[in-house]
């Protein structure tokens, strides 16, 4: 089951996976042992902002950026933190 | 955005699989590396300079030409590459090849037995940036682990481990299933979790190279693939979020082939310690008609893009029926080539592991072999893999 990813937590890459950007397609992809994950838009803004900061932290500097509401962009945050998080890309601390 | 570029048409590679070289101290049985291969090399022993004894003596790629290897090959769009063999660590110079390869951004992964992995070698991979590890292990229980590694590996195995993981490198562990350790999975899985991996791969051997000339020693019952896929699935349930397990089933009890490569030529290409340049690690010695290039006569690009092996199976057009108007056909990509071609005698039918293979019949003989002989009458029946030779006074 999912855990429900706490407001205070800070979600980071997981050990062994890298964020960069693929220079054939200029996208940025999650790179780990085996595999590679292609990373959509909002994906990539989220992690890119992963350094230090918590969910709750996270979602105010996109809210910020992207004059969005904070309900509704807290919950695709949340979101795609869970898969991440499911799939060991990223961990919590 | 529509992903309609001109790139399109020519696949890009994702992956590479550097199998540095043959040599290996393990003698495991189910090798994947072409029977043939210490043959090989004495007869395509380069000639002239350049090369170092040991190197000469395998023909094996120079240092200089791996790095060139590496570079080209992340000209051409690769991500990641696995440094592979045989054993690498065999190569004095590994760490200078991960060094390469993480300057062109590479994600470096080292797939090893772990045998010469001393303090220093560890230090200097971590130092060179060496993503994560993938550490073999034959078994749990010692005496076993090492009666298939045909020498004694298994505690060093184990020290070797700790020390990965004390040096902060993630650390997966994979370990091969076959019908003499299949039923010892549950230990594998405590010793997984003992030994603190990040991942697991309990993977079933497949019949290729010496695995496919031992198969009725290696290839296990009905009874015990099934219980052991249960086992396999509670302990994926059970440490979710702890350990990542991946089970393998043989394919020969699959009803649908696996997608081989995820379609020949499209995201993975191998290039093996003599230079060849493969579509796939075991072709060139389950496809004999297929004739490879060499990175030492033709550019990565052009053998990628342009060269007959490369194409042969591209794409969906080589497919015969039933895979031509098979609703799966890009999904599994008419299974493996290779299999295919062991099974066959031809690369270019269907997988014979599909239940619709005009073939599968040969499958199932095989199925019906293994599964009607006395589950306990189990010897060491297999022979060991014959490493290449190594220069020696």
């Amino acid at each position: 089951m999912p855990i429900e990813i706490a407001d205070a937590a800070q979600p980071r890459l997981a050990k062994g996976v890298r964020l960069q950007t693929d220079s054939a397609t200029g996208k940025s992809v999650l790179l780990f042992p085996e595999g590679i994950v292609e990373l959509n838009e909002t994906a990539h803004e989220i992690l890119s902002r992963c350094n230090g900061r918590t969910l709750k932290e996270i979602v105010r500097a996109l809210a910020e950026e992207y004059d969005s509401d904070v309900a509704a962009l807290a919950a695709d945050v949340r979101e795609t933190l869970t898969d991440l998080h499911q799939r060991k890309l990223i961990e919590l601390i | 955005m529509p992903a309609t570029t001109s790139a399109m048409n020519a696949p890009r590679p994702y992956a590479l699989l550097a199998e540095i070289t043959y040599r290996c101290p393990l003698h495991c049985p189910y090798c994947s590396n072409p029977v043939a291969a210490s043959l090989r090399e004495a007869a395509r022993r380069p000639q002239g300079g350049g090369y170092s004894d040991m190197q000469a003596l395998n023909g094996e790629l120079t240092t200089d030409e791996w790095k060139r290897v590496i570079r080209d090959a992340a000209t051409l769009g690769v991500l990641q590459i696995g440094f592979s063999g045989g054993e690498p660590l065999v190569r004095r110079d590994l760490a200078e090849l991960v060094h390469a390869a993480r300057e062109a951004n590479l994600y470096t992964n080292l797939i090893t037995s772990g045998i010469g992995f001393d303090d220093d070698r560890i230090g200097a991979l971590r130092d060179a940036g060496l993503d994560s590890v993938q550490l073999s292990f034959q078994s749990d229980d010692a005496d076993l682990a090492d009666e298939i590694a045909g020498t004694r590996a298994h505690r060093r195995k184990l020290d070797v481990a700790a020390k990965i993981r004390a040096a902060g490198i993630p650390l997966s562990l994979n370990f091969v299933i076959h019908r003499r350790n299949i039923d010892r999975l549950p230990e594998m899985i405590e010793l997984s979790e003992i030994l603190g991996a990040e991942r697991v791969e309990l993977a079933n051997v497949q019949f290729y190279g010496w695995a496919f000339l031992n198969r009725a020693a290696l290839l296990p019952t009905q009874e015990q693939v099934t219980r052991a896929r249960e086992i396999a699935m509670e302990a994926k349930g059970r440490l979710a979020g702890k350990i990542d397990i991946f089970y393998v089933l043989p394919d020969y009890y699959e009803t649908r082939p696996k997608p081989c490569l995820n379609g020949w030529g499209q995201r993975y290409l191998t290039v093996n310690p003599l230079g060849d340049v493969l579509p796939c690690p075991t072709a060139s010695s389950a496809i004999p008609d297929l004739r490879f290039e060499n990175v030492r006569t033709r550019a990565l690009d052009w053998i990628w893009r342009e060269s007959e092996s490369f194409n042969r199976f591209r794409g969906t057009e080589w497919m015969p029926e039933p895979c031509r108007s098979c609703p799966q056909n890009e999904i599994d990509f008419g299974g493996c080539r290779c299999q295919a071609a062991l099974l066959t005698g031809n690369a270019a039918n269907t997988d014979p592991v599909c239940t619709l293979a005009p073939n599968r019949a040969r499958v199932d003989a095989v199925l019906r072999d293994i599964n009607s002989s006395t589950p306990k009458a189990f010897g060491a029946d297999w022979t060991y893999r014959v490493n290449p030779k190594t220069l020696k006074s």
